[in-house]
This record gives C-alpha cells, structure tokens and sequence, in this order.
C-alpha cells in the first residue's frame, strides 16, 4: 500500500490561513491504515485546526468528510457537489488522490495535508517500511524476492557495493544489506546462478513519468491498437 | 601504453599515492606531492568526489597532474552521474589523456557533505566498466559506434574483508568478466586476511593494488572508542599504541607503520603493488617510501 505522513500542524495551518471556510477530505483505504489521513485523522486535525484558531480568536468554519478511494472516480463523483460551498479543500490522500480530487471536483485551492513517502508494508500498528519502487521492471523472480531498486539505497543490480558492514548497509547500519540477503536466499534455494550472468542497467525509458498502463482488455476500448 | 600498466605487466611492484583534490580551485597542495615524488611514485591516484564530499572535479585534476608531468588513475564513481554523463566523461577522459582508471559505485551520498543531493546510480560499477569496455570496443552503452576508440586500463575495487565475502566474491567475478584489468582495495591493517583473501581468489589472474592508509587522529579516537565502522579493520595494538596522541605524532607514527606494511607486503608478494593514502601529504609518503625503502 502507498504509505504517507501527515504534514506538520503549523504548515497545514500556514496554508489555510487566509481562509474562513475549509473542507477536510480523508481517504479510507492506504491513508487510512498508516493513520495518516483517514477519517479518525480527518477529525483530528479539524480539532487542531480549531482549538488553535479560537486560542487566536480567528473562526474557521469545517467541513469533515471521507471517501473510500480519492484516486477512483467511482468514489470521488459524489463529492463533487459536497465542496462547492467551502472556499478551500485539505486532501488528507496520497499525492494522486489529491490531484484527482482538484481534477474531478474542485475549483477552490487544494492543499495536501499528508506527504506522501512509499510504496510499503503494515509491518506492525504504526510501522511501515518500504518495499518497492514502482520501477515497471520486477527483478523479484531472480533476486530471492528481494529488490535491489528498493532495498539498496544505491540500488545496485549486480552484487553488493563495498559498504558492506558484517552484513549491514553501509548507509544504515540497522539495516541488513539486500545483497546479503540475496545471496543468501538464492544459495538456500540452489538458484545462485540467477545472479552470476551480469544484469543490464535498468530501462528508465520505461519510468517516464507520468506512466500509464491499460489493460490489454481494455486497450479498444480506449483507441490504443493492439 | 601507460607505465603504470606497464610496471603491472612487467611483475614490478607498482607504488600508487592518492592525492586530495581541492575544494576550491586551489591546486598547490594537490600538486605538491607530484612535484617531489614523480620519481619514486608509478601512478597518483585522483578520487572523485571522495566519501561523497564535493571536490575539484576527478577529469580536471587529474589533467593538471599530467600536465605537472605524472602518471594519472583517474576514480569514476556512478553515484554522481547517469549513463550519458558517465560515457561521455569516460571519452573526456581518454581525450585528455587519461588511461588508467578506477571504476566504482561511490560512498552514498547521505554519507557526504550534500546529504540532500539526488543520488544516481544509472549503472552500477559492473555496468561501468562494460561501458568503458564499450567504449574501447568502439561503440557506445546503446550499441552506436564511435569517431575514434579510447584506450583504457580498467580497475575495480575489491573488499577482502567483506563480511559475508562470498557476495563480494560473485561481484569480483562480474567485474573480471565486465573488463576489469586491475583491483584495488581498501586499506588494509590486517596481512593474514589478505593472504586469505588472495588465496580465495587465486585461480584468477589479477593485478591486486593493496590499500595502505594512515590513520588520523578522529579515526584512531573512533576505533578506540569501539564506534568505528569501516569495510576493514584496525588492529588492536596500533590503535592503543596511537590513541589520544597528539594529531602531528598520530599522522608521522602512522606513516612509519604504513611503511612497515608496504614493505612486508612486498616481501611476502602479497601484492602487485600499493594505493598509499596519506592525506595527500609530500611528507608522509616520503616517509613511507622511506621505511619501505622504496
């Protein structure tokens, strides 16, 4: 799932600031589960919102509302009446929700309340790490099911950089090196030989952004030829 | 042909004293040690952007060593460039004169002194020198060919105290069959290790430059403390006989122990030569070739 933060307070409160009427909209479903932008965050902020502008004996009014995906159409089509009447949106989604938000709904300033980090793992309540880099080219099937994009800062594809540390990474000393780790399970699995031919730099012509993919059921549909 | 290949070539053993590049464009202290050791010294080493701090650029640097009249390796690390950059850097390089080269990943940038800059990584250090063997091929990384091949002794770094090694070792090999001519490694303290890391590699035929460092004062304090963390290790007995010393006293007895070694390293032909790092300073590594009697 797509892991985020939540901004800090006073720079969501900078952004707001010249407003008197604002909407916070959450998203049920990435945001949520790394308690980030969720609805229980949508109301946490709109009471944090609040209690600091009324300490300032300034008034904003707020609206509350959360959708189950900001980045699907399906859920955010409802909402698009709900935000004529505020003068500016707070979108506690990833950075595409955000802009399919503003895109679908929207004529007012939009603001992101959460940055949005990575592509991770619910590793336990509150700890998340991440795991891949949407890099259109999955190495995952010769490295063990480990990713050298992600899980080598340096992302190296053919072996492990000098920094290696008593199988630790030269960049966090917390962390084991992928390319220990690869080797390792590729050697308990007898499949060392997936990493001994050399690997070719990485197509970046494919991760031109922004990236697109239809399915292939669907390219007629779209006018894209086969 | 360059002597410092040359040298390798011929079975000498080959004396290689990496110089500081500025930051800034003072060159004079770079330069000095050029200046009074062209003699006595097969190569000077130029890194490129070390430890990931910003520095004179490696290509320029190293011009300015030939032109004061000595033999270059010129590092290229991946971390600063992409594909495009790399290649065409490589034939500045050789159209400078430039032959020998030290081809690796490079220091994480977050380790460095621009901590926010992007790092790059567009080929990794055994993609690297199959873009240089490319290149010497005569055509490009996408196949395009050449006006004019560039001529290349290739290098690569090697860890022998790599822990797990055996992940070191499948690298090694991916960089003798990417075109790798020669190795350097780390610094190195500890001989027995070295002896069986050559061991461990002696069914290959490679040149093997061995790394002799002195240690200076924040090192030493660092492995005294327990804290250090490093691709080699300090032995015990140098680090309590130079802790704590004066930072002049802890340099010059360094340098004397650095001999030490490159003498003993020659002896029992543990190596084809030596990478001396001695904070790019005249006296330290005259110091050096002095007690290796060199």
């Amino acid at each position: 799932m797509i892991i985020a933060e939540r901004k800090p307070f006073a720079e969501i409160k900078a952004m707001v600031a010249p407003y008197k009427k604002i909407l916070i909209v959450g998203c049920g479903t990435c945001v949520a589960v790394c308690l980030a932008g969720g609805e229980k965050e949508v109301g946490l902020l709109a009471s944090q919102l609040k209690l600091a502008l009324g300490l300032e004996d300034k008034r904003l009014e707020i609206g509350e509302i959360t959708v189950e995906r900001q980045c699907d159409l399906e859920f955010l089509r409802p909402l698009c009446d709900f935000t004529a009447d505020y003068e500016a949106i707070i979108s506690m989604a990833c950075g595409a929700g955000v802009q399919f938000l503003k895109q679908l709904c929207s004529l007012q300033p939009i603001f992101p309340g959460v940055n949005t980090t990575f592509i991770g793992v619910n590793n336990e309540v509150g700890y998340y790490t991440e795991r891949c880099r949407a890099c259109h080219n999955c190495y995952l099937g010769i490295t063990g099911g480990v990713c050298p994009v992600t899980m080598c800062p340096k992302g190296l594809l053919n072996g492990p950089c000098g920094g290696t540390i008593d199988g630790h990474c030269e960049v966090d000393p917390e962390r084991e090196c992928a390319w220990s780790k690869i080797y390792h399970r590729l050697e308990l699995e007898g499949r060392l030989d997936n990493i001994r031919e050399i690997l070719p730099m990485h197509p970046h012509d494919r991760c031109t952004s922004p990236g697109t993919v239809i399915h292939p059921a669907y390219k007629r549909r779209y006018g894209i030829n086969e | 042909m360059s002597k410092f290949r040359e040298t390798l070539d011929a079975g000498a053993f080959a004396v290689v004293a990496e110089l500081k590049p500025p930051k800034g464009i003072g060159v004079d202290d770079m330069l000095a040690p050029v200046k009074a050791l062209s003699g006595r010294v097969t190569a000077f080493g130029v890194p490129d952007n070390e430890h990931a701090r910003m520095r004179l650029a490696a290509v320029a640097a190293s011009r300015l060593v030939k032109d004061a009249g000595a033999e270059v390796i010129l590092h290229l690390t991946c971390r600063d460039r992409n594909r495009l950059a790399l290649e065409s850097d490589l034939l500045g390089a050789a159209s400078l004169g430039l032959e020998n080269l030290l081809l690796i990943s490079g220091d994480y940038v977050t380790l460095g002194d621009h901590p926010q800059a992007k790092p790059v990584y567009d080929a990794d250090s055994v993609q690297l020198l199959q873009i240089a063997q490319g290149l010497m091929d005569g055509h490009d990384s996408v196949g395009l060919p050449l006006q004019g091949n560039p001529a290349f002794f290739l290098g690569a770094a090697v860890i022998p105290e790599a822990e797990p090694l055996a992940p070191q070792l499948l690298k090694f090999e991916k960089k003798l069959v990417a075109g790798a001519q020669f190795f350097v490694t780390p610094p190195v303290f500890d001989l027995e290790k070295l002896s069986r890391f050559r061991e461990k590699i002696a069914a290959h035929s490679v040149k093997l430059l061995v790394s002799v460092k002195v240690l200076g004062a924040e090192e030493m304090a660092l492995a005294a403390a327990g804290t250090w963390r490093k691709v080699y290790s300090v032995p015990p007995e140098l680090v309590s006989d130079l802790a704590g010393k004066d930072p002049e006293d802890i340099l010059i007895k360094g340098a004397a122990a650095a001999g030490r070694l490159v003498k003993q390293l020659k002896q029992e032909k543990l190596a084809d030569g030596v990478y001396l790092k001695a904070k790019g300073r005249t006296d330290l590594l005259t110091k050096i070739l002095e007690i290796a009697e060199l």
